[in-house]
């Protein structure tokens, strides 16, 4: 069902079930917001996205005001300057920044909208650290509450996308913090280190530990992760031809902002010394002589992808005709296609004639 | 990659007994809490990890809650204690007659070092103010040099009510003190459940147009007609219904309900039956707060008998109709005065006020159609089904009908409670109902409405005060009223209630969480005169955020005793800014 209404004077066609601020955003209407993420139910606690409604009294969160008929809303109006302005001035008195960022050379979006409104600290006052900077030993994910402004989208990230109820709010009042399990350390509340409270996270609070001081990426390449056949998209940040962070790509079909531990921190093996960048046999298959078990005929040397899968096909041939199709077995792996698992699927059951083919996604 | 392994730790047998007689419930959370902590003296970290694995909760909501309430303690370890706490009441009304925290605590540790002293609030026991609460029991008067008396057993007397004051109107406290409030029979002999026994002779909608007609208003502070939040909760169609009454009054000045509860708890009950038979609800909860242990102990009480005695139950009076009635404790938080803070609560989460619409009429408890109603409206439903809507609107000649609680406080000759209508005047409050202001007292100013309500000087003492008269600048809110003299500073005053809200806001939305600590930090430089300039600008900028931004109306409504007092005594304040 169309709903009309008006904001900031322009005629606006929303549909049932819409909020205001959905509306506004779908009609290029920047209404401003911290606690809102279009991936999250809305809480409507932060109250940036307030707007004035004609008939209603005060300023209303448009995160959780349904459109209705006839609304006639306005959301930049000297007022709500005003108070938007307070707001995020209220929020600096408790935000402090130590200086250690991973970020990409945008301001995050705290940041932004402090210097949209030019929200200011009182005069005279100076707030000090309340939380120790690094404030939890987890390997990938970097905490500093004294950036929290508990627009709690951690919270919701970790439950609603990734299900895994790590953290919460606690105390109340101006004492109110984030807190991981009953107050403890984030892998001892049964975090898994996927990093979407990271990714969420509007000030850098929460942040990526591997990235922190790496500074800014020169350039951005979306990819599809290796680690697994979901295909899950990411932007790697590089820097100086280096991956120096992996970034949410909320256009990604598969899997929107979400991100597995190995898919958002598990990069380090791209720049690794002992990576492999080709194929390698043992220096006895290459001399053609016979199994030699010490150094160095069973030394790994480097070869080319001929040579090696020549090898390989020789010796798969040899043991099929020798004792038999079933007497080899095939493990295919999640890092290939579908595609590929489908061809080791075909070559394992008619060339090599074995029923024997497993997959690794299913130990 | 320095994180401790991770051990397996078995599940405290005696957590899981307790989780296993609360049915595995997890909306049973805050009672398991309270009981655990009763128990052991503090909660620990384990104790919360194992109940939220048996009850299949996160342990951060767990902790979440377990630390959200004031009366539950999350500690290091559990502490055996042979005695219960003292709680010292914080609140305004204790601040003003000569209570002071740390110098009752500390008085109280120098005396009895085994004893664990904590600030409190408000204890809803303004009338005996200086307060405290021993373990469960209620005391007062008590100032520092008087503590052991209080710790030796003398608690103070509770205020008897029984007797009219001159001019006063009684209908709800009818029989204060004339029944007692623990006997059935008693309540029976005074006319009880003769309100239920002529609604049930009706149908649902002839009881839902009786209230309407009497132009009864929540008194719960915003006034909103009860009739039409009746009607809203008859037209929902989803089924079970719930009627809660909301007896969480943790406002500092605010007291009535715990006199209603104390007098005649039978009234309460029988005005949510005629409400859940009006409204078709099936179970009924009464949230009481933590702190009125022996209140929620008597409506247990007065439940059991009525039940026995069919007014409640199954089958009520042979009607067909049923209907059961549980009491939820609180565990001390004023944001769970607001009604879907309150139902939050009553779902076993931190008390935080939900996100409206969808209002609790038709979505409130376990989303469920739900009518929340103060003790006091319940309280005056009885009388409207048995002497009728017109009798009893009649009671005031003012657009409110009927008669209100009116709480007087400060320093005035006769402090207390009183029944009267609507469209008194402060004058006629302080010199007609309150004695007159005290030998050697000129009135100053007045806290009207409760602790959220206006700061008046005596270019008001004139205007009749009703749900309306907001606008002209003084609030009935929940009808209390405190009265000082000229050596109260209100700035003082606004700074103790400042305190008040900032301590106890939820911290959900950021102009209450970050503008009332804000306001408050900017009043204590204020009243100890070391302020600078642009505060008073800065105050009244944060009042309007609050007004405006805030999520709930408790944060609403803290600008109420700001702008009032910025606007009377714009001069006590410029004074206080340093030049």
């Amino acid at each position: 069902m169309p709903v009309h209404l008006t904001i900031n004077d322009k005629p606006i066609q929303a549909h049932e079930g819409q909020t205001v601020l959905e509306a506004a955003c779908a009609h290029g209407i920047v209404i401003p917001t911290l606690c809102y993420h279009k991936d999250l139910s809305p809480v409507g606690s932060c109250r940036l996205c307030i707007v004035e409604v004609e008939k209603l009294r005060g300023q209303v969160a448009a995160c959780n005001l349904p459109v209705a008929e006839g609304l006639v809303v306005h959301t930049e109006t000297p007022a709500l300057v005003q108070s938007r302005r307070t707001v995020l001035s209220l929020l600096l008195q408790n935000y402090t920044d130590a200086g250690y960022a991973s970020h990409d050379g945008h301001p995050t979006e705290f940041e932004h909208w402090v210097r949209y409104y030019d929200a200011r600290l009182p005069d005279g006052t100076s707030p000090a650290p309340r939380y120790p900077v690094d404030g939890d030993p987890n390997p990938f994910i970097w905490v500093d509450l004294n950036k929290c402004i508990l627009c709690t989208r951690c919270v919701r990230a970790c439950e609603e996308v990734q299900g895994r109820f790590v953290w919460g709010v606690g105390e109340r009042g101006s004492y109110t913090r984030i807190i991981a399990g009953a107050d403890t350390r984030m892998l001892e509340a049964r975090c898994e280190s996927c990093g979407a409270c990271a990714a969420y996270c509007p000030t850098g609070a929460l942040d990526h530990k591997l990235s922190i001081r790496q500074g800014e990426a020169d350039r951005k390449v979306t990819t599809t992760c290796t680690y697994c056949g979901v295909g899950c998209q990411f932007d790697l940040n590089v820097k100086d031809g280096k991956v120096i962070r992996v970034t949410s790509n909320p256009n990604a079909p598969v899997n929107g902002m979400h991100l597995c531990v190995k898919g958002r921190y598990g990069y380090d093996f791209i720049h690794h010394p002992d990576r492999l960048t080709g194929p390698r046999v043992r220096r006895y298959l290459l001399e053609g002589g016979k199994k030699v078990l010490h150094e160095p005929a069973w030394d790994w040397v480097e070869t080319d992808w001929n040579t090696a899968l020549d090898i390989t096909a020789r010796k798969l041939a040899a043991t099929r005709d020798q004792y038999g199709g079933s007497s080899i077995g095939v493990l295919t792996s999640a890092k290939c296609l579908n595609e590929e698992n489908y061809l080791m699927n075909k070559l394992a059951r008619q060339v090599l004639g074995t029923h024997n083919i497993d997959h690794c996604a299913r130990l | 990659m320095t994180n401790r392994k991770i051990k397996f730790k078995p599940v405290s047998p005696q957590i899981e007994a307790l989780v296993r007689e609360h049915g595995g419930q997890p909306q049973a959370v805050l009672k398991m809490l309270v009981e655990l902590q009763t128990e052991h003296g503090a909660l620990t970290r384990e104790m919360l990890d194992d109940v939220a694995r048996l009850l299949e909760l996160p342990a951060a909501r767990v902790y979440g809650i377990a630390s959200f309430y004031s009366m539950l303690e999350v500690a290091e370890t559990a502490q055996s204690f042979a005695m219960s706490k003292i709680r010292v009441c914080d609140g305004p009304v204790c601040w003003l007659c000569g209570g002071d925290v740390t110098s009752i605590g500390d008085a109280i540790r120098a005396g009895h070092p085994e004893r664990k002293v904590e600030r409190t609030s408000c204890l809803g026991l303004c009338d005996r103010a200086p307060a405290v609460l021993v373990g469960d029991e209620q005391a007062g008067p008590v100032l520092a040099e008087k503590v052991s008396a209080i710790l030796a057993g003398k608690i103070g007397k509770s205020i008897d009510y029984s007797l009219p004051r001159p001019g006063e109107v009684r209908v709800m406290l009818a029989h204060a003190g004339k029944v007692d409030p623990d006997s059935l029979e008693s309540a029976l002999s005074v006319g009880a459940y003769q309100g239920l026994q002529a609604a049930l002779k009706r149908t649902p909608e002839e009881v839902i147009s009786e209230v309407e007609n009497s132009n009864l208003n929540g008194r719960g502070g915003a006034g909103f007609p009860a009739g039409r939040k009746w009607r809203f909760v008859a037209a929902a169609t989803r089924t079970p219904k719930f009627v809660v009454c909301n007896a969480d009054e943790s406002e500092p000045l605010i007291f009535k309900d715990r006199v209603l509860i104390d007098t005649n708890p039978h009234q309460i009950l029988e005005g949510m039956v005629i409400a859940a038979y009006a409204v078709g609800a099936s179970s009924g909860y009464i949230y009481i707060r933590g702190e009125y242990v022996s209140q929620a102990q008597r409506l247990e009480r007065a439940i059991e008998q009525a039940e026995r005695s069919g007014w409640l139950g199954e089958n009520i009076a042979c009607s067909g109709f049923s209907f059961q009635i549980h009491v939820h404790r609180g565990a001390g938080a004023y944001i769970c005065g607001e009604e879907t803070a309150l139902l939050e609560s009553l779902e076993g989460k931190r008390g935080e006020p939900r996100v409206r619409p969808p209002f609790p009429t038709t979505s409130g408890y376990r989303n469920l159609p739900t009518l929340v109603n103060n003790v006091e409206s319940f309280s005056a439903v009885p009388h409207i089904l048995q002497r009728g809507a017109e009798w009893y609107k009649n009671l005031s000649d003012n657009s409110a009908g009927g008669t209100k609680l009116y709480i007087l406080l400060g320093h005035v000759n006769w402090p207390g409670l009183f029944e009267a209508p609507f469209g008194l005047t402060l004058r006629q409050i302080i010199d007609g109902f309150g004695g007159g202001l005290r030998h050697g007292s000129k009135f100053h100013f007045a806290l009207c409405g409760g602790a959220a309500g206006t700061i008046v000087d005596e270019s008001l003492l004139d205007t009749p005060i009703d749900y309306a008269s907001a606008g002209k600048g003084i609030s009935l809110g929940a009808g209390a009223f405190l009265v000082c003299d000229e050596r109260v500073s209100p700035v003082a005053m606004l700074r103790e209630l400042m305190h008040f809200f900032a301590v106890e806001s939820c911290g959900k939305c950021t102009p209450c969480r970050e503008g009332t600590r804000r306001a408050y930090e900017l009043l204590v430089r204020l009243a100890e005169s070391g302020s600078r300039p642009g505060d008073l600008e800065e105050l009244a900028r944060l009042a309007s955020v609050m007004q405006a931004a805030s999520f709930c109306g408790l944060g609403q409504s803290v600008y109420l005793p700001v702008t009032s007092a910025l606007r009377h005594f714009k001069n006590e304040f410029a004074a206080k800014i340093r030049s």
